[in-house]
């Protein structure tokens, strides 16, 4: 069997352990055949989410890093989840201020967060996308997006602060900036699953310009691919697929950054191969780390992103090192 | 008519034709000035020139990766007008160097030649595979198809590129000095092989610094100088004393120098 179908059969086998055990482990006792169905509703929704979320992160990993052509590139670098996390926090703010809960008839509740997070996403992405033009160089687009980010996230720590006023504001807006799938539902699902799915799809065609890209943008060119076109197409999904996954779970840390890296070493460099496996390898990720956050023993539950971060982070640093010493560049 | 006249009239290509082109980077100096160069299908047209004469910026010109004004025909067909794929599939770069860092096999690397002949969601082709085997084999690389790319060395390297090249199936290719990591043999299996797509009517340009390959190797030659065109011929033509003098301020010496070639049973592959 080769590395890269080993690497698929450890993946789907991971997924499968990580399906059965998020149905089965929770505050919520099984045994009560009364709640039983209930209970297994409640954590298959919140498993789909953790999937998709994981899914989105770990696709839109591969696809920034394809488009830098660095390893060491995470969605974050196109300022798109700052966007997001914008978005979410000033919807909340917003949402329990000037509007008091109020909502059109047509808006249940629960998307309100979900929603702002896409039109911060969007935004954001809109103001990269104006902001770069079209012959822009990887370099100014990192560079936006970097102050982009940076801009971003000051404010979102301005409104952190001034929901501070209000506890329950507060720590709806601590949670949401930690990340965290707990209290998803069918409609969160929902709302994500076209958005990943299709997103997803096409960015499969655009794999093979990726890999075409390995080579650099002049060599690209002169096989036939049009790189700045590839680059803002390629921008545009990784986008929405981040967008996608932080209203669902928040920031979810680490996962676009480790989940490609680690896959890219079992599967290969090219992203047509790479890509399908980090939506499943991400998904299997985030739906483990969430089971993680059930069983460690703690009075109140510990947020998602600080388990995938805390997970992430180390075995980044173990990698780091080992290819250190093997005297190559990650 | 000559042998290469009649293949031309035959397949109807004509070749590369570049009329006053003029190419200056980015915010950058005018490189080239007005350059007039003709590469004609079935034969070896060199390129030379010194340092900095403009050489490779001609070459990325034509590609199209340096901005340029003045007319590239390409097989009588305005080259500027032809969308990205359609160029890819007519003329092949061999870059000096490549960017390319991943850790690609050989095998990998090849097929990123195909990438203009294919759909994006298509699975590769009977037609793929064969050219992309066929590229491997006329390179000299196919023994190296499972290696890694990144842990050749540079000669292996450039040898790939050009199956990279040849896998596009491009009937005109601009070769960047091709053979400057090649040890001697290896030289000389390249000329083999720039010979042999010539004689099957491809059009090949190719940047090249020894003066002896040139007038051992090539048809043709165009010798740069300043970004202009100081002379255009035929090979012994251009290296001549007089010409190479102006240009590179040295003497040449007749007969100087080792000789070699492939040995007799290898010349017959």
């Amino acid at each position: 069997m080769s590395r890269a179908a080993a690497c698929w059969v450890v993946v789907i086998v991971l997924l499968a352990g990580g399906v059965v055990a998020s149905l089965l482990v929770g505050a919520g006792d099984l045994s009560d055949a009364a709640l039983r169905e209930r209970f297994l509703v409640l954590r298959g929704w919140r498993l789909a989410n953790a999937f998709l979320s994981g899914a989105a992160l770990a696709g839109a990993g591969v696809l920034v890093q394809g488009l830098f052509r660095n390893p060491l590139a995470s969605p974050s670098l196109i300022g798109t989840s700052a966007g997001a996390s914008l978005g979410g926090v000033a919807v909340l703010l917003l949402w329990n201020t000037l509007l008091a809960g109020a909502l059109p008839p047509w808006l249940p509740a629960e998307l309100v967060l979900p929603i702002g997070c896409l039109v911060g996403a969007w935004a954001s992405l809109a103001i990269l996308l104006a902001v770069t033009g079209r012959d822009a160089s990887m370099i100014t687009v990192l560079l936006t997006g970097f102050i982009l980010s940076a801009l971003f996230l000051s404010v979102v720590g301005l409104l952190s602060a001034i929901a501070q006023e209000r506890y329950e504001l507060g720590r709806a807006v601590v949670a949401f900036t930690l990340g965290g799938v707990e209290s998803t539902g069918p409609r969160h699902a929902l709302l994500a699953l076209p958005l990943v799915a299709i997103t997803a799809a096409v960015s499969m065609g655009w794999c093979r310009h990726l890999d075409v890209l390995l080579s650099g943008e002049d060599e690209a060119r002169s096989l036939g691919v049009d790189v700045p076109r590839v680059r803002r197409w390629v921008i545009v999904w990784a986008a929405t697929l981040t967008a996608a996954a932080v209203a669902i779970g928040g920031n979810i840390a680490f996962v676009g950054l480790v989940v490609p890296h680690v896959l890219r070493s079992f599967v290969g460099e090219l992203h047509r191969a790479l890509f399908p496996a980090a939506l499943v390898g991400g998904g299997a990720f985030v739906v483990w780390a969430d089971v993680l956050t059930r069983v460690v023993p703690t009075t109140s539950p510990i947020p998602l992103g600080v388990v995938t971060g805390l997970v992430g982070a180390p075995v980044f640093l173990v990698l780091l090192a080992r290819a250190s010493r093997e005297g190559r560049i990650v | 008519m000559s042998a290469a006249d009649l293949r031309a009239s035959t397949s109807g290509a004509t070749g590369l034709r570049v009329r006053g082109l003029d190419a200056a980077y980015a915010r950058g100096p005018k490189v080239l000035f007005g350059v007039d160069l003709v590469a004609e299908p079935g034969l070896v047209t060199a390129l030379l020139g010194p340092n900095g004469s403009g050489k490779s910026t001609l070459l990325k010109a034509l590609v199209g990766l340096v901005p340029s004004t003045g007319a590239i025909e390409l097989d009588g067909e305005r080259f500027g007008a032809l969308g990205l794929r359609e160029r890819a599939r007519r003329l092949a770069y061999v870059p000096q160097r490549t960017q390319l860092a991943a850790r690609l096999t050989v095998r990998a690397v090849v097929e990123l030649g195909r990438f203009a002949h294919r759909d994006p969601f298509a699975r590769s082709s009977a037609g793929d595979d064969e050219a992309v085997a066929g590229a491997l084999d006329e390179a000299g690389v196919a023994e190296l198809a499972e290696r890694r790319f990144t842990e050749l060395s540079g000669g292996e390297q450039q040898r790939v590129l050009l199956a990279r090249a040849l896998a596009t199936g491009a009937e005109t290719l601009l070769l960047d000095e091709p053979t400057s990591s090649q040890d001697v043999r290896h030289v000389l299996e390249l000329h083999g092989t720039l010979r042999r797509l010539a004689d099957r009517g491809r059009t090949v340009l190719v940047v090249l610094h020894d003066l002896a390959e040139v007038r051992r190797h090539a048809d043709r030659a165009v010798l740069l100088d300043g970004g202009r065109v100081h002379a255009a011929g035929t090979a012994d033509e251009i290296v001549r004393d007089d010409r190479i003098g102006a240009v590179y301020g040295v003497q040449l010496i007749e007969g100087a120098g080792l000789g070699y070639r492939l040995r007799e049973q290898e010349d017959a592959r």
